[in-house]
């Protein structure tokens, strides 16, 4: 799996990416109070300029751009239709200046700094005993290695149905493919515990023999 | 949380991810394409319960908000969360986590598998299609300005699919129930 994070020297990338994030939040607050054109096509003057210095290339910034702007342009018809064509202005300038922004964001930000962020943000939990950041990073780090395993049973799954001459149905790979997938859990929560990843001296389950 | 839990809630949501990746299946007798992967919320209610099963859910958007394109049609990184449709992004964490908490309270393992099937339906359709319209509905409205009741019928031609996924969590719940039960095991 790519991110969709790009390496890059330009000033957006060396910007710390709290206070990216703080801007884009603060950028979506004030679209979101202003009702006018203007001022929402001043907004995406300056999302799409943020987006420029991202220095994507046109063909990778508009293959990123097309998920989420097929919504939009979809929505902001309905609203042309079913409301006023200055409701589907709004919401088609509001929603596209956002979303030039949050790409430029997130292609200037590595998984990395993501999760340092993350760990701040979770540490009065912490300090709590609610949520353990070192747990998180774990955790998006097993389904990043175990994403493709998924999709390879999947595979292995659609080629057992042709060799009994079925057509693979999703409601019939699907029991199996979960049982295979949560039946490795244990032997992976054992091969983390003994690694001692995650801080336990003696795991409590071992001792009760469970 | 033991490391068996926190190790479930990860493998979910490689399988919540996984079926994103799935081309849309059309099926003939519904407008819509369905995709797979809100299927996979009402699953990790139904599979995992309602304390894991949320946690399964939230960590699939904290990756996808971090830039990994994991939603279906490659969707990925903080625009996720200004679309028209992101009311029923964040509807996905309380649709885990009502279809869990029901599935906990309806279904044991010494039901008929009928009973079963029934329970996990009932869980599935009020998680998964009355608390995830209940948010995406009402967003869809605001965000597109359209009101209530337009983005309502806007919405109409998706409930079949998703009751249709309903059913299938339903019948995948009870098989794995049976087959490997985890819902009992309660996080």
């Amino acid at each position: 799996m790519r991110s969709l994070h790009v390496e890059g020297t330009g000033w957006l990338y060396r910007l710390s990416p709290r206070v990216k994030l703080i801007s884009l939040a603060l950028f979506s607050i004030a679209l979101f109070m202003t009702r006018d054109p203007f001022l929402l096509a001043v907004g995406l003057l300056v999302g799409g300029g943020v987006l420029w210095q991202a220095h994507l290339g046109l063909k990778e910034t508009l293959s990123r751009l097309r998920p989420v702007m097929l919504t939009i342009t979809v929505i902001a018809l309905f609203s042309f239709v079913f409301a006023s064509p200055l409701e589907a202005t709004i919401s088609l300038f509001r929603l596209t200046a956002l979303t030039l922004l949050a790409t430029a964001i997130t292609a200037s930000v590595s998984i990395s700094q993501f999760m340092d962020e993350i760990t701040l943000a979770i540490r009065p939990l912490e300090k709590l005993g609610l949520a353990k950041a070192a747990d998180i990073g774990l955790a998006v780090g097993l389904v990043i290695r175990f994403v493709p395993e998924v999709v390879h049973r999947y595979e292995l799954l659609q080629d057992a149905h042709r060799a009994r001459g079925i057509r693979a149905k999703l409601h019939t790979i699907l029991v199996p493919l979960i049982i295979m997938t949560l039946k490795d859990a244990d032997a992976i929560a054992d091969a983390i515990d003994a690694r001692g990843f995650r801080g336990q001296t003696s795991s409590p389950d071992i001792l009760r023999g469970d | 949380m033991k490391t068996r839990d926190l190790v479930l809630i990860a493998l979910f949501s490689a399988i919540i991810i996984a079926l994103g990746l799935l081309p849309p299946i059309p099926v003939a007798i519904i407008p819509v394409p369905i995709t797979a992967q809100s299927l996979g919320v009402m699953l990790a209610g139904v599979v995992l319960g309602a304390k894991r099963g949320t946690l399964a859910v939230l960590l699939t958007i904290l990756i996808a908000a971090i830039g990994l394109p994991v939603l279906s049609g490659g969707r990925g990184g903080l625009s996720i969360f200004n679309t028209p449709t992101t009311g029923y992004l964040i509807g996905w964490i309380f649709a885990a986590f009502v279809t869990g908490y029901l599935s906990e309270k309806l279904v044991n393992r010494q039901q008929s598998g009928l009973v079963q099937g029934v329970g996990f339906f009932i869980a599935s359709v009020t998680g998964g299609v009355v608390v995830l319209y209940a948010f995406g509905v009402p967003y869809l409205g605001y965000a597109a300005g359209t009101g209530l009741e337009k983005a309502f019928l806007g919405s109409l031609a998706f409930i079949p699919g998703d009751v249709l996924k309903a059913v299938l969590a339903a019948l995948a719940g009870r098989a794995v129930l049976a087959g490997y039960p985890l819902l009992p095991h309660r996080a």
